[in-house]
C-alpha cells in the first residue's frame, strides 16, 4: 500500500500542476454525471430510457400501448429475481448502451441481445403466469402449449407492446415525449376569459 | 521517497492525467452535443407562426396530416342518408321549406361537404345573401365563427366582441382559409387547443374548467367548438346588440334542458311566416347527442371513429381525412367490433331507417300544424286563442329539429332520438287537437288541405320566396364582391 501511494503522490515541485489536473478531472466527471442525468439511471422511470433520443421509437410505441398502464421499461427489460441481479444487469446493459451511443454505432433498428431476450421472456411469464397455465387457452388456441415451450412469446404476439415497426426513421414528430400537462386554451383567449370573469365579479 | 523518483516517471504520470482530462472533455462535449441532437431530431423543419391561418404552411412540416386533411375535398361518398356529397336537402325533402318558412334555411340547404369547402360553401349559400359592401346582407359577422382558422386570428387582433359585431360582409376579405390546423392545434407544441370562446364560456357557466380537460376529452372537445347547439344572444349585459355566440348548456344538454333555458330567457330564433309561431332553430347538437349514446357513455372520442389512426410507410399517424366512418369501417368500427363490414353498416342503416320513419311522420304533422294555424289566423283568430297552440308548434318543431340537425344522431344515440321524436309527435298532435277545436269555433268545416309541396320549387313558391331575386343577388355577389375579397386577402397574406 505504502509503495502504491509513493508511486502516486507527486514530489513537492509537481504538486501545483497535479492539483489543477485533479480538479479538472473531478469537475469534468461531475459535469458529465449531471449532464448525462446519471442519477436517473437508478430509477424505474421510463423517461430515463429516452435520455438518449435513439430510444424514442421504443418509448412512444410503449406509451401508445396497453402495457403503459401496467409495466415500465424495467418491469420487462431487467431481471427481477433479486435486487443485485437487477442492478448488475442494468449496469451491464447501460454501459453497453452508453458505449454504443457514444461511438455512434446505434443501428437503425434496435434489437434485443440474447441475454436480454431471456430476461424479457421470464418477465412475460412473471406477470402472465395465469395465461401460461390457462387450460382454456391451451385447448382453444391451436398448438398453444407446444408453441409456448419452444418459442418466445413475441414470436407470435409480434405487436406486443412496441408494434411491428420501430425503426429510428419510423418516428418523426411523434418522437416528442409528451409533457405531463397540456395547455388547452391559447394565451390570448385565456386572457380574454379572465378579463370577462373579473368584469362579471365587479 | 517520491522526491527520489526519476523525472521521466513524473512526466509520464502528468501526461497520462492530461490524456484523462482530454478524454473526459471529449465525453462531456459528446453528451452535450447528442442532447442537442435530441432537441432537434424531432423538431419540425419550418417555423409555424403562432396562429398561422394558412393550412399549407403547417402542411410543410406535417405532410401526412395535411395530405389526409386535404382529402376532405373528396365529395364522392354517399351513405344512405348523408355522406360528404353535395345533396340538395330541400329537393330531397321539400317539407323542410315549409317548416323553415321565414328563416334562411328555406332558401337553400345543401348537405355539408368536407372541411376544406367551409369558406367556399358559406360564400355560395343563398342564406348569406348578396352583400354589396361591409354593412348590408342578411347575416351577422358571427356566422363566420366556425368557418376558418382566420377566426381566432381576427379575434386575437380585433377582440372577441368586435369580431361578432356587424354584418357578415365585414370580414369577407379577412376570412379566406377553410377550417384547418390552427382551429384545433397549437402552432408550437401541436397539442390540441380550444380556440373558440363560446365553448370555454359554456364550460365556465356550468362551473367546469376546460383547462383541466384530459387529452382524450380534448379529442372530442375540439369538435365541440362547432358541432353543437348554439344561438346568438343580443341581450348580454354590456354587449347589447352584438349577436354574441352562446351555447345553451346552462341547464344541461337534453332537448328539455335547452328548451327550459330558451323559454326562460324568452329566446326566439324567428317568427314562422305561416303560423307566426315563435320558433327555435336547432343548429347541430351533434356533440350533445353523441354524449348521450353508448359510444359517448363509454368514453369513445369523436376522433376515434372520424379520424382513426393509420400507417403510411411505417409511420403511425392520425388520419386527418375527417369523414363518415361508414366510408372507413375497417379503421373505425372494426378496430373494436369483429363483425363483417356489411353487417356493421346494416346495423347503422337499420337504426337510421327506424328513426327517420318517425321523424318523417313528425315532419308531416308539423307541416299540417303550420298551415292549420295559418288558416286560423285567416279566419280571424285572436292572439289569446293562438298562444298555447303556437307554443306547442314551437316545442314540437324544436324536437324535430333537435333530432334532424344532430347529424348522425340516429347512430350516436338512437334511443334518445327515438324518445325525442316520440315526444315531439305527442306534443304536435295535442297541438293539432287544439287547432281542430279552434277551427270549429271559428266556423271552419272539413280538413285544411295539405299544401302542394311536391318539389322544392313548389314549396318555395307556396311560402312566397322570391327565388329569382335571391339567385340574382347571389350571382352578382359572386361576380363582383368575391374577387375583391380574394384580392385583398392575397395582398395581406403576401406580407405575412
Amino acid at each position: 500500500m505504502g509503495k502504491l501511494l509513493r508511486l502516486i503522490i507527486p514530489p513537492k515541485e509537481w504538486r501545483t500542476p497535479v492539483v489543477i489536473l485533479l480538479g479538472a478531472i473531478l469537475g469534468l466527471t461531475l459535469y458529465a454525471l449531471i449532464e448525462s442525468k446519471a442519477v436517473s439511471y437508478l430509477s424505474d422511470d421510463p423517461k430515463t430510457c429516452v435520455n438518449c433520443h435513439v430510444m424514442t421509437p421504443q418509448y412512444t410505441t410503449w406509451l401508445n400501448s396497453s402495457h403503459r398502464e401496467w409495466a415500465t421499461c424495467n418491469d420487462c427489460h431487467v431481471p427481477h429475481e433479486n435486487i443485485f441481479k437487477k442492478y448488475a444487469f442494468k449496469a451491464m446493459d447501460g454501459l453497453y448502451h452508453a458505449s454504443v451511443f457514444t461511438t455512434r454505432n446505434e443501428p437503425e433498428v434496435i434489437r434485443m441481445r440474447d441475454a436480454s431476450e431471456v430476461v424479457v421472456h421470464n418477465n412475460c411469464i412473471r406477470c402472465h403466469q395465469d395465461q401460461v397455465v390457462d387450460t382454456k387457452l391451451a385447448s382453444t388456441v391451436s398448438n398453444h402449449t407446444a408453441n409456448m415451450t419452444d418459442r418466445k412469446c413475441w414470436d407470435c404476439h409480434k405487436e406486443v407492446p412496441h408494434g411491428k415497426i420501430h425503426s429510428l426513421s419510423s418516428v418523426k414528430y411523434y418522437g416528442k415525449v409528451p409533457e405531463e400537462h397540456q395547455e388547452t386554451v391559447p394565451g390570448w383567449l385565456k386572457n380574454y376569459i379572465e378579463k370577462l370573469d373579473t368584469k362579471s365579479k365587479e | 521517497m517520491s522526491a527520489k523518483r526519476k523525472s521521466w516517471k513524473n512526466w509520464v504520470l502528468f501526461l497520462a492525467s492530461l490524456v484523462i482530462v482530454f478524454l473526459l472533455g471529449l465525453l462531456v462535449s459528446s453528451i452535450t452535443e447528442r442532447k442537442m441532437e435530441a432537441k432537434y431530431a424531432y423538431t419540425p423543419v419550418n417555423k409555424v407562426k403562432p396562429g398561422e391561418p394558412r393550412n399549407e404552411k403547417w402542411g410543410e412540416n406535417f405532410p401526412r396530416e395535411f395530405e389526409s386533411y386535404y382529402r376532405t375535398a373528396d365529395s364522392t361518398f354517399r351513405s344512405k342518408y348523408n355522406g360528404n356529397a353535395s345533396i340538395d336537402m330541400l329537393e330531397v325533402d321539400p317539407r323542410l321549406v315549409v317548416l323553415w318558412a321565414g328563416y334562411g334555411f328555406s332558401k337553400d340547404y345543401m348537405q355539408g361537404r368536407g372541411h376544406v369547402y367551409a369558406v367556399e360553401d358559406i360564400r355560395n349559400s343563398l342564406r348569406t345573401g348578396g352583400p354589396t359592401g361591409k354593412e348590408d346582407g342578411p347575416m351577422p359577422s358571427t356566422c363566420w365563427t366556425c368557418k376558418s382558422p382566420d377566426v381566432p386570428r381576427i379575434m386575437n387582433e380585433h377582440g372577441v366582441e368586435e369580431f361578432y359585431k356587424g354584418k357578415w360582409g365585414k370580414l369577407g376579405a379577412e376570412i379566406v382559409n377553410p377550417i384547418g390546423c390552427a382551429d384545433c392545434h397549437d402552432s408550437e407544441t401541436m397539442n390540441l387547443k380550444i380556440t373558440r370562446p363560446a365553448l370555454i364560456e359554456a364550460f365556465e357557466r356550468q362551473g367546469k374548467d376546460i383547462k383541466n380537460a384530459t387529452h382524450n376529452e380534448m379529442r372530442s372537445l375540439v369538435c365541440a367548438q362547432c358541432h353543437v347547439e348554439y344561438y346568438f344572444n343580443k341581450n348580454i349585459p354590456g354587449k347589447e346588440g352584438t349577436p354574441y355566440l352562446v351555447f345553451p348548456w346552462d341547464d344541461g344538454q337534453t332537448v328539455e334542458d335547452m328548451e327550459t333555458y330558451y323559454d326562460r330567457i324568452g329566446h326566439v330564433d324567428w317568427i314562422h311566416k305561416l303560423s307566426r309561431a315563435p320558433m327555435l332553430k336547432a343548429q347541430h347538437p351533434g356533440y350533445e347527442v353523441f354524449k348521450m349514446g353508448i359510444h359517448g357513455q363509454r368514453g369513445v372520442s369523436c376522433a376515434d371513429c372520424h379520424m382513426p389512426y393509420k400507417t403510411e410507410g411505417g409511420q403511425k399517424f392520425t388520419d386527418h381525412h375527417i369523414q363518415s366512418p361508414l366510408n372507413n369501417v375497417a379503421n373505425s368500427c372494426q378496430v373494436c367490433h369483429r363483425e363483417e363490414k356489411d353487417v356493421l353498416t346494416k346495423n347503422v342503416y337499420d337504426n337510421q331507417d327506424r328513426i327517420i320513419g318517425n321523424r318523417n311522420q313528425l315532419e308531416r304533422l308539423l307541416v299540417r300544424a303550420h298551415v292549420e294555424a295559418k288558416q286560423c289566423w285567416d279566419l280571424g283568430a285572436t292572439e289569446v286563442q293562438m298562444k298555447n297552440i303556437l307554443h306547442g308548434i314551437r316545442l314540437g318543431q324544436w324536437r324535430w329539429d333537435y333530432a334532424a340537425a344532430s347529424h348522425g344522431g340516429s347512430f350516436h344515440a338512437p334511443v334518445e332520438l327515438g324518445r325525442v321524436i316520440g315526444k315531439g309527435i305527442d306534443i304536435t298532435q295535442e297541438t293539432r287537437i287544439k287547432l281542430a277545436k279552434l277551427l270549429m269555433t271559428l266556423g271552419f268545416e272539413g280538413d285544411v288541405p295539405y299544401p302542394p309541396i311536391e318539389t322544392k320549387a313548389a314549396a318555395q313558391k307556396f311560402i312566397g320566396l322570391p327565388m329569382e331575386k335571391l339567385k340574382k343577388e347571389k350571382a352578382e355577389f359572386i361576380k363582383n364582391v368575391i374577387p375583391k375579397w380574394d384580392e385583398e386577402a392575397k395582398q395581406r397574406e403576401a406580407n405575412y
